[in-house]
């Protein structure tokens, strides 16, 4: 492949603050969420979680992250922007399996690099289409 | 249906809806509120439908499912935006979700 194509400055950031907002939502929203038995109702899940201080956490995150997004859409194509937040998914394991203190199995080490490479290959994309020669 | 039956039925559903919820903020992305205020509706509506599903699932059957949303987003960006989803882009969203599977085993 050629030079990768140039990608806005505001555009970067807004995806990296993106990453950063969406590992806390993910952490916080399961955390919000934990409490109480896996059988119970719907009233009573929801109930649970808006006593937990953990699920407001996640929706401040939630509405920064909504306003962030907003920014980086004006800018960059959905196609282009929106598989960057898989990035998430290898922060968040990285996160709690650290904090469980489990090994990484070299399969989920391989997903990790896979989702790494992935998103390389969107990177490598023009950031929107009317940008395209 | 099983509590797990019931769990990958909510968090399928939540990834439909995201793809939506993303095609909605993209639309108002230029100051069109009215299609803000409709993907913030579709959000509120996944932010349901997950937490019934994370409360159901392991994440790490939750976040693979959920991944279905990048695929999703690029057929609605191809479709809808008229966005160019080449060949390379396909790869990496192919990439992506091959590697959420290989995390949840």
């Amino acid at each position: 492949m050629s030079r990768p194509p140039h990608i806005p400055r505001s555009v970067v950031v807004g995806l990296a603050l993106a990453i950063v907002l969406d590992t806390v939502i993910q952490i916080a929203w399961k955390l919000g969420v934990s409490g109480g038995a896996p059988e119970a109702g719907t009233g009573a899940i929801l109930r649970g979680a808006l006593g937990n201080p953990w699920f407001y956490l996640a929706m401040l995150a939630f509405a920064a992250q909504l306003v962030n997004w907003l920014r980086v859409l004006a800018r960059a194509d959905l196609s282009f922007a929106q598989p960057f937040t898989a990035l998430s998914y290898v922060t968040v394991l990285t996160l709690s399996s650290h904090s469980l203190h489990e090994s990484l199995s070299p399969a989920k080490l391989a997903g990790v690099a896979l989702i790494i490479v992935g998103v390389g290959c969107i990177s490598r994309t023009p950031s929107t289409t009317s940008a395209l020669p | 249906m099983s509590v797990k039956a019931i769990g990958l039925c909510l968090v399928v559903s939540a990834a439909a809806v995201e793809s939506l919820a993303q095609l909605a903020l993209k639309l108002g992305a230029n100051g069109r509120a009215l299609w803000v205020a409709l993907g913030i509706l579709f959000y509120g509506g996944e932010i349901v439908l997950y937490t019934l599903a994370l409360h159901r699932l392991d994440v790490s059957v939750a976040f693979p499912l959920g991944s279905l949303c990048f695929v999703g987003v690029a057929l609605l960006s191809r479709l809808v935006l008229g966005e160019k989803v080449g060949r390379v882009r396909a790869c990496g969203v192919a990439c992506i979700l091959a590697g959420t599977v290989l995390i949840a085993l």
